[in-house]
């Protein structure tokens, strides 16, 4: 990793100083232990800000969006296929981004660990060598990275940008096992008042504050569904059925789109885990149109095209 | 304790189309109870928050004078939501009214001086009921030399054309009426509001300037008052702001530490340069 | 009332007491976080918790509010009565309430509905022995063992909990409770020097007056677009901040095309792109950049000039609920070193 930072470094200074870009984005330290940040370079003096570590969690497609210019972005596999999918969707002009892609092997699920440090406070903290150690007030303990993912990263089939600019390191080794959604079967067995249940649960602790919807990269809607108020489809007071139809209908408006990076999870202030609905998605898509999204900036959007020989057999 | 957030309730008594898209009416409303009507005290410039249960609130500047006791009129773009549902009520239906608010014109500046108001579209709503309240006989001695130059896009869009018929017929008032663009039955000045104000050129001797229209209509006009010698204290605008609760509390309407609903609408050019840009 | 103490036992047994009384508020596990819930165990409250993910705000005001019920012939506002208490609020929360006391009750329009939850609240707090060490409420004239906004202060003494009422309210509270013993100076000293050494603990320096001297000229400045780069506008930071205040109020029919429903007042955020946006399509804030600006400078600049006080308790929620890691300490640093 500290290799791979020193690469990414000597590339964004190069990029910046042969003025090929006029901005870089990535990831430098964060302001607490055990965080990174999105970083944003425009001065090739400015680039030893940055780092690569599976602490660059945030996805940093979002904010090419709304920024205009020759911009590179080190990307990990699934930021890139949301950047690629953006590209499709005319969002982003392809030769306006210079695509740098890094090797990732999944990013840090903060929420787990949290689980295994029960609210003790740590003092300092290293993720190196597919390793977590953290340290605190009379511990030190140290565990294996591969059990602190989250489930996008855990299921992962495109760990490093499928279409690129420019690679650093060598791309990640796939993992070897296609994605077999287990667990989205696991909750399709239960039943329907199983499954009533859990989101009644989970959302409950919704607060509708729709940071999933900005930290999406492809939530990039200039009025979103929940604004409208001619027709009034959302209703802003808590009632559940409110709170699971923003839920339920954003990710069918991804449906396609989605590339499970996670960043909707992990923008959640509460902890919900939003990537069951996202992973059934992902699952009928790859099952009912043998499609992943985000790999071919020119192919047209899954929902947007449609073709005499498209299956239909699931059409009764 | 009065709940600030409890509308009192009107009846419609009549509504006026104003313009030919239709889209801007006049509501006159009579409250239910004349104690909420006695309550109701308000000055020219406020505004007051109508509220349809079922549907939301929107804010509305007073558009009828003060001195009119037994009912108060609003005139209503229809925009969204709260609008377009007014739009659809007719006599008898009941509406609810929470307010006054904001600080209004000031009046007592105004008493003394003369009086030159330059209004553009929509906005002329609040402008109207002062210029009403100016004549009214009980008032116009109070008052300098009133000079009014109101336009409109078209001769379509002027609203409030009963008003100005009757206003065209006094001689204590200079009245000028423009349009952007005539039409086949157009006899009277066409030009933008600004251009007709330089020509008109109002003296700025002892005078308050009053603006009130589309941003781009106050952005040419106040160049052309500082021309003629108005000072900056001398120009008063009334801003329009997304507003919710009218008390200062939501949030929403503050330009820098002010809130527009409750240390304005209404602002002299000189509190305006003094505030951030944020409108 | 002379300071008490009171074993952790029997504190729970006290909690329990409460109960049978009153409506008791306390941090409760909801999935990955922490919020304030009404327990019906005293053993339900999850004192270990260091900071709620959501703070008490939601208990004087609600994400929803019912101002109105109405059903085409009147309307009638809904009457919360009966008193409750609000058990294990950490002294910046504490703070925060009277932070928000300035905005919701004023002079021209006193508060009814957030006046009515103030009221019938007793406000039970807890110091901090071990503050987290992204906290910076002394930074903004806190402490970890502040009395503001409380009726009553726990410290945690180890074994049990120096108790000492605050307020009239408090007495009230904790009178004739045989669960409480008295105190003695040795338990006093140690409360005093627990609150000394937790206020070391957290010696944060922010430039906090710098800022206030400056901040008011400081809108124009080019910096607001840089510290506002990596916002995504989620307004997350603004849904846990303990002294947020923004809402909207809405209407809500129990049918379509029917005549009854409430008029409520929800949350909402000055972050939201449409938070500020016009009928007529004019939106004064159209970026981030301005929003950020907004959110800085409103808590602490404008409320400052319109109440005397900054509407920042230092809690730290923004910070550690932003997903992109915007510390709002690296902004008030550099903003004051500008």
């Amino acid at each position: 990793m500290q290799d791979l930072t020193m690469q990414l470094r000597d590339t964004a200074r190069s990029l910046l100083r042969d003025g090929k870009v006029g901005l870089v984005i990535g990831y430098e330290h964060g302001s607490v232990l055990l965080r990174t940040k999105p970083c944003f370079v425009r001065n090739a003096d400015d680039t030893d800000r940055l780092v690569w570590s599976p602490l660059c969690e945030n996805n940093i497609a979002s904010y090419l969006l709304s920024i205009k210019g020759r911009t590179a972005v080190f990307v990990k596999g699934c930021d890139a296929r949301a950047l690629l999918c953006a590209i499709s969707e005319g969002q982003i002009r392809r030769e306006d981004v210079t695509i740098v892609a890094m090797p990732c092997e999944g990013v840090l699920d903060r929420r787990k660990l949290a689980e295994r440090l029960q609210g003790r406070q740590i003092s300092g903290g290293t993720v190196q060598d597919g390793k977590v150690t953290v340290v605190g007030q009379g511990f030190s303990e140290s565990y294996p990275l591969s059990e602190l993912l989250p489930v996008g990263c855990v299921h992962c089939t495109h760990r490093t940008a499928p279409v690129f600019d420019i690679r650093i390191g060598d791309a990640a080794p796939e993992i070897e096992a296609i994605d077999d959604y287990a667990d989205v079967k696991a909750f399709e067995a239960l039943s329907p008042d199983e499954k009533r249940a859990y989101f009644r649960q989970e959302l409950a602790s919704c607060i509708r504050c729709f940071a999933c919807r900005q930290a999406c990269p492809l939530c990039y809607c200039v009025e979103c569904f929940v604004d409208q108020t001619q027709p009034t489809w959302y209703h802003k007071t808590g009632d559940l059925s409110d709170t699971l139809l923003y839920h339920v209908v954003r990710a069918l408006h991804l449906a396609g789109r989605c590339v499970g990076c996670g960043a909707c999870s992990r923008a959640c202030p509460m902890g919900i885990d939003l990537t069951v609905l996202n992973r059934r998605l992902l699952r009928d898509v790859q099952e009912l149109y043998n499609y992943v999204s985000g790999l071919d900036p020119e192919a047209a959007p899954l929902l947007s095209a449609a073709s005499p020989d498209d299956p239909q057999e699931f059409i009764k | 304790m009065q709940n600030p957030y409890e509308p009192q309730m009107t009846v419609i008594e009549k509504t006026i189309t104003e313009n030919q898209a239709g889209d801007i009416r006049t509501f006159q409303f009579r409250f239910r109870e004349q104690a909420a009507r006695d309550a109701f005290q308000f000055v020219c410039g406020q505004f007051a928050e109508l509220s349809l249960w079922g549907v939301g609130e929107c804010p509305i500047g007073i558009a009828s004078s003060p001195m009119d006791q037994d009912f108060v009129q609003f005139t209503v773009k229809r925009m969204g939501v709260v609008t377009t549902a007014l739009h659809r009520l007719r006599e008898g239906n009941a509406v609810g009214i929470r307010g006054p608010y904001g600080n209004g014109y000031p009046m007592d500046r105004l008493a003394g001086s003369n009086i030159v108001i330059v209004a553009g579209g929509f906005a002329f709503t609040t402008l109207r009921s002062l210029t009403n309240y100016v004549l009214h006989p009980d008032n116009r001695a109070r008052f300098g030399k009133v000079t009014i130059i109101y336009g409109a896009r078209s001769p379509g869009e002027l609203i409030y054309k009963y008003d100005l018929e009757r206003w065209a017929t006094r001689d204590d008032l200079d009245l000028h009426v423009t349009v952007d663009a005539g039409d086949d039955s157009w006899t009277g000045l066409v030009g933008y509001v600004p251009s007709v104000l330089k020509d008109v050129a109002p003296s700025a001797d002892n005078a308050l300037a009053l603006v009130c229209g589309p941003p781009i209509m106050i952005r040419f006009s106040i160049p052309v008052l500082l021309e003629l010698g108005f000072t900056p204290e001398c120009i008063i605008n009334s801003l329009e702001m997304r507003m919710k609760c009218g008390m200062g509390k939501c949030g929403r309407c503050n330009i820098g530490g002010k809130y527009v609903c409750k240390d304005g609408p209404v602002f002299t050019y000189a509190e305006l340069q003094a505030l951030p840009a944020e409108y | 009332m002379d300071a008490k103490v009171i074993t952790k036992e029997k504190l729970v047994e006290l909690l329990d007491q409460f109960i049978r009384d009153y409506e008791v508020l306390a941090p409760v596990r909801q999935g990955d976080a922490v919020v304030f819930g009404q327990i019906q165990r005293g053993s339900d409250a999850a004192l270990d918790v260091k900071r709620t993910t959501m703070s008490p705000k939601g208990a004087f005001f609600p994400q929803e509010e019912v101002l109105f019920i109405f059903d085409g012939v009147e309307a009638q506002v809904p009457t919360e009565s009966g008193a409750r208490v609000l058990f294990g609020v950490r002294p910046c929360d504490g703070r925060s309430l009277t932070v928000l006391d300035k905005v919701f009750d004023t002079a021209e329009y006193p508060t009814v509905y957030y006046g009515n939850q103030r009221e019938r609240t007793f406000v039970v707090g807890v110091g901090c022995n071990q503050p987290p060490d992204t906290c910076f409420c002394t930074a903004l004239g806190g402490e970890p063992f502040g009395k503001a906004g409380l009726d009553v202060l726990l410290s945690d003494l180890g074994d049990r909990y120096l108790v000492e009422a605050l307020t009239e309210k408090g007495e009230r509270l904790l009178e004739d409770s045989a669960l409480l013993q008295d105190a003695s100076e040795e338990d006093i000293k140690e409360g005093k020097i627990l609150a000394r050494e937790a206020r070391e603990k957290l010696n944060v320096d922010l430039h906090i007056e710098e800022l206030k001297a400056k901040l008011g000229g400081m809108f124009e400045d080019p910096i607001w677009a840089e510290i506002s780069m990596s916002c995504l506008g989620c307004g997350a930071c603004t849904y846990v901040c303990p002294t947020c205040h923004c809402f909207d109020i809405v209407d809500e029919l129990v049918e379509v095309g029917g005549n009854s429903g409430r008029r409520v007042r929800v949350w909402d955020s000055c972050q939201y792109p449409l938070f500020t946006h016009h009928a007529s399509g004019h939106n004064p804030r159209p970026s981030h950049r301005e929003r950020m600006r907004q959110r800085i400078m409103h808590k602490f600049s404008y409320y400052v000039n319109n109440f005397g006080v900054i509407a920042c308790v230092g809690c730290a929620r923004c910070l550690t609920g932003c997903p992109v890691n915007l510390d709002i300490r690296e902004v008030l640093l550099t903003l004051a070193e500008r």
